[in-house]
């Protein structure tokens, strides 16, 4: 009862919402805002943070690394770290702090909303439940492209450290400035596409993120033993399964580079022009953000 | 214009009929929709709503198409679902403004709303506190909250006092005809309890087994149909008798004699049976019957037939 009188000192009465009315698209960008928010655990415990810092970190070391050193020492140029290399296989950790991103992320930013049931919340305001699919898939992917333009950003200043003329390097490389925000969004959307179709199979966080590892584990097992062993057309097919393999594919391709790789290279023993996982990677990710939106369509509340 | 329309409102799962051709038509104020569990009063909301989708027939909600125009009619109501359905890692406030701006609130809009709605549910400064913290009452009174936030015209309460005390009941009972008659917002509440209905609904739709039994206002069900109890010095079988040579509808035990209201001026009749029998009037009170009382046989019925 003292609640009550307490708020009726206060209470002026219900008052109708009289202001604007924002439409549909608004409602699409809050829902992204806030998600890519929770990629990072913004507004959330301190534990939430730590993954997805943690990896961002992770993704940013070696870049953080040869920036450091190139401010301190010299380092000859022929030793520079290339844009083209950072998210390929050849260095491991960045692309493998991706996946592992992804897989922490995508099954929180889907499964939360199962978990606790709120999505009957979002799909009774008006939201449809292709707006909601695809606005996730967009925090996610955005989310991925903030974790690869940075180590690229840092990298870039790194090497106009490592030269002598530092505004120089700025005018000599500017071209690839292109290749770099291409080849980012594109491992961005093709990961985000992957990470959510899988994760959005489940609610437990656990299944989903084993779900989003296993194929990244297993794949490249499987890509390496057809294209090592079946020596045919079918198994050089078989560098498509691996999808660092496809990452190294189209990012050489977007740098128009030739990979520093040895003959024996799985990428030189199939010999696909790069042009090939590009459009590989982007059938992928329509292939995959099509079953995301599909899910969401037909799911039953 | 009509509420809620339903014409011949199908929905068939592969195994049950949740709604079997119901006809529904509802004008505004605070509707009641009753009926056992699994009487289809969920399934009903969520095709209202446009959460799920009907095997057959039509149903318009403020004079919208449900399956045409959808997104138009969600963007003017408000749903609070019967489970569970919050973030327990997240305050009460950021939730209801998050939702209020996916209704298309603008943020500042949005903040204000929130802090307001909360106040009208009766949350305090708890309201920035994390929701898995909170009582059963205080987790209705946010998923009610999220339902207002954007100031709908009608709002779905899917078992709005599920899990709660009876003090809870009463509190949210008390929520659900304020915002029907003081924030002028229509109501659509289900409920497996009558008296939660009868107390606060206008009107009300009872359905069973995806069949609707009767609609109609709540005032309808039980005017006229009321009794007087009489209690008596003596023999109160010989009072009821004599009323009912007089053609009212009486039986007496014991004391204590019921009388029916149906008749021609019953007090009369009353006071004159008494004086002829010389009987002594200790007491005479009417008695309001309650929906409960009209649907208990019914209700049982029902569940006869099915078992």
């Amino acid at each position: 009862m003292s609640e009550r009188a307490a708020g009726s000192i206060y209470d002026l009465g219900y008052r109708r919402y009289e202001g604007r009315r924002l439409g549909p698209w608004d409602a699409v960008l809050s829902l992204y805002v806030h998600g890519l928010r929770a990629a990072f655990g913004l507004g959330r415990r301190t534990r939430s943070k730590v993954f997805p810092m943690g990896l961002a970190v992770v993704a940013a070391i070696p870049a953080l690394g040869y920036l450091m050193a190139a401010a301190f020492i010299d380092i000859d140029i022929s030793d520079a770290i290339g844009a083209e290399d950072y998210f390929t296989s050849t260095f491991f950790f960045p692309p493998a702090a991706l996946m592992l991103f992804v897989a922490a992320v995508a099954p929180e930013l889907l499964g939360r909303d199962q978990r606790h049931a709120t999505l009957p919340l979002y799909f009774s305001r008006g939201l449809s439940r292709q707006d909601y699919a695809l606005a996730r898939y967009a925090s996610m992917a955005t989310a991925l492209l903030a974790l690869t333009l940075l180590p690229q950003a840092l990298l870039f200043f790194g090497n106009a450290l490592v030269v002598d003329s530092f505004g120089g390097y700025f005018q000599d490389e500017w071209g690839q400035v292109g290749p770099i925000i291409g080849s980012s969004l594109l491992i961005s959307l093709f990961f985000a596409a992957i990470g959510m179709v899988i994760s959005a199979q489940s609610g437990r966080r656990a299944f989903a993120t084993i779900g989003v590892i296993a194929p990244f584990v297993f794949l490249p097992i499987i890509s390496g033993v057809l294209v090592g062993v079946v020596e045919n057309f079918i198994g050089r097919l078989g560098v498509f399964l691996n999808p660092f393999f496809v990452i190294d594919g189209f990012t050489y391709w977007f740098f128009d580079a030739a990979p520093d790789i040895g003959e024996g290279h799985p990428l030189n023993t199939a010999d696909f022009a790069g042009g090939w996982y590009f459009f590989f990677a982007l059938a992928v990710t329509a292939i995959a953000v099509a079953l995301l939106v599909r899910h969401y369509g037909r799911r039953s509340l | 214009m009509p509420l809620i329309e339903t014409y011949a409102l199908t929905k068939q799962y592969p195994r049950v009929t949740a709604l079997n051709a119901l006809d529904i038509n509802v004008e505004p104020g605070i509707i009641g929709l009753v009926g056992a569990n699994g009487a289809g009063k969920s399934t009903l909301i969520k095709i209202l709503l446009g959460l799920l989708p009907a095997t057959r027939g039509k149903a318009r909600v403020l004079d919208m198409d449900v399956e045409t125009e959808g997104r138009a009619i969600r963007g003017l109501v408000g749903y609070m679902p019967e489970h569970d359905c919050l973030p327990p890692d997240l305050s009460a406030t950021e939730f209801v403004a998050h939702l209020a701006e996916v209704s298309g609130l603008p943020r500042t809009a949005a903040r204000e709303r929130t802090a307001e709605t909360l106040r009208h549910v009766g949350l305090f400064e708890e309201r920035y506190r994390e929701i898995g913290g909170y009582s059963t009452g205080m987790k209705q009174r946010v998923k009610l909250a999220q339902a207002l936030v954007h100031d709908p015209r009608l709002i779905f309460l899917d078992e709005p006092t599920n899990g709660l005390d009876p003090a809870g009941r009463e509190e949210m009972l008390d929520l659900v005809r304020r915002t029907g008659r003081e924030f002028g917002i229509a109501v659509l509440m289900s409920s497996h309890l009558l008296g939660e209905i009868e107390r606060v609904c206008d009107s009300l739709v009872v359905i069973d087994a995806g069949r609707l039994v009767r609609q109609g206002a709540v005032a309808e069900f039980t005017a006229g149909l009321g009794s007087l109890e009489v209690e008596v010095e003596g023999d109160a079988a010989a009072l009821a008798e004599a009323l009912t040579k007089r053609g009212f509808e009486a039986r007496g035990e014991g004391f204590l004699a019921h009388v029916g209201l149906n008749g021609d001026d019953p007090y009369d009749a009353i006071r004159d049976c008494i004086v002829e029998l010389e009987l002594g009037l200790v007491r005479l009170e009417q008695r309001r019957q309650t929906l409960e009382d009209i649907f208990r046989p019914e209700a049982d019925e029902a569940v006869a037939e099915r078992v």
